[in-house]
């Protein structure tokens, strides 16, 4: 606007006159649009704008879950006092392939949560749009099968450590393993929290797709 | 304003309908994969031909209770699955039956929870026995019972299919309601 201005100052009469008349033709295009917009949008979106927030809160809720799942397994670390020439008692989450997919996954499922925290808050502020609540039922559709399968892969393994298994001749390493296996199952069941939330999650968006 | 002509008369449009019969299909096919992965770890039975006087070398799906966990689970899910055709099919006719979308999309997603928990249960299993662990001293019984390891893999690429199909089909009531 300012270099429009230094160009042309000699000839300012001209512009003026160009603001008017496009001030006259534009006010009757402006008038007819929100009066439409203004009948139709409070009907739909209020429920829909709940919904969306009790989405939001949902999904905080999932990331606190998911990321303390992935910490209390992945900060497991327990030696036990004796040793023996060869062996060393020690028990950590990289010893079973199971419990580090646990944590891989919990700890996607935590960044995927983190990153779709800006799209709910804009199916929140427009909550006509149906594209961005597509893509966080398609993306929430694929994170419930993740963390369940991981939470239920570690809960079987913990499950055969607290057990053991006679049948098989697999000892029952929690009877040693005490503080460890604690620390694991507080981590499966936060697992699991994770993927409710993820289920109720998809049948939100679900809902909040329809067309009323 | 085609569209809105056809539903007041009470039909489907033809893209809502081609998704209801794809829905249908996709049913038929999960049925099949969960039922063949349920009926194929139900069956395993392998005795090794030596034996010893109190060791017993039998392998059965009820020695680990994952996989006993995993036969409850897909029959349960296969029979949801066949129980759901009729409100499939009710789908197909009935273009604005809007809540049973939503139940069933909802009873979809806990299912696929519970064949993906049971999958996943015996599958960490299966690696264990395949594998063993030597940190955990615990041994891999697969060297020895090799007929019941491989029905069990195959069992379980099943399942697997069937919480495939299962994503599918929710991803496709999705879209079928939002395109209403």
């Amino acid at each position: 606007m300012g270099s429009i201005h230094s160009t042309k100052k000699s000839s300012q009469t001209p512009i003026p006159m160009t603001e008017l008349t496009s001030s006259k033709t534009a006010p009757p295009l402006v008038v007819v649009a929100p009066t439409k917009k203004a009948v139709q949008r409070p009907p739909v979106a209020r429920w829909k704008r709940g919904l969306g927030i009790f989405d939001f809160i949902l999904r905080i809720c999932a990331i606190a879950a998911a990321l303390a799942a992935a910490t209390a397994m992945g900060t497991t670390n327990q030696q036990l006092p004796f040793f023996t020439q060869f062996f060393q008692f020690k028990a950590d989450y990289n010893d079973l392939p199971a419990f580090t997919f646990f944590v891989i996954a919990n700890a996607t499922a935590g960044a995927y949560l983190v990153l779709s925290l800006p799209f709910s808050i804009v199916c929140i502020i427009r909550p006509h749009i149906v594209g961005a609540r597509f893509m966080l039922i398609v993306f929430d559709t694929i994170a419930v099968p993740l963390i369940t399968s991981a939470a239920s892969a570690t809960a079987s393994i913990i499950y055969l450590a607290h057990n053991g298994n006679s049948n098989a001749n697999w000892a029952a390493i929690c009877q040693q393993f005490d503080d460890f296996c604690q620390r694991v199952s507080g981590a499966v069941v936060a697992s699991f929290i994770t993927a409710v939330i993820f289920m109720v999650l998809v049948v939100v968006s679900a809902v909040a797709l329809r067309r009323s | 304003m085609m569209k809105v002509g056809a539903m007041q008369l009470g039909v489907a449009p033809p893209a809502n309908r081609g998704i209801a019969i794809l829905d249908f299909v996709l049913r038929i096919i999960a049925i099949v994969g969960t039922l063949a992965g349920a009926i194929a770890m139900a069956t395993t039975n392998q005795t090794l031909p030596f034996f010893a006087q109190f060791v017993r070398f039998r392998a059965k799906f009820n020695d680990l209770p994952s996989l006993a966990f995993f036969v409850v689970a897909s029959s349960i899910v296969s029979a949801y699955l066949i129980l759901s055709l009729p409100l499939s099919v009710l789908h197909m006719v009935k273009a604005n039956a809007v809540n049973s979308r939503v139940l069933l999309l909802f009873l979809d997603t806990a299912t696929m929870g519970l064949l993906m928990a049971g999958s996943s249960a015996a599958a960490a299993i299966v690696l264990l026995a395949h594998d063993g662990n030597n940190k955990v001293n615990w041994f891999a019984i697969c060297q020895q019972y090799n007929s019941f390891c491989k029905r069990v893999s195959g069992s379980l690429i099943g399942s697997y299919a069937g919480v495939v199909v299962l994503i599918l089909l929710i991803l496709l009531s999705g879209v079928s309601l939002s395109r209403r």
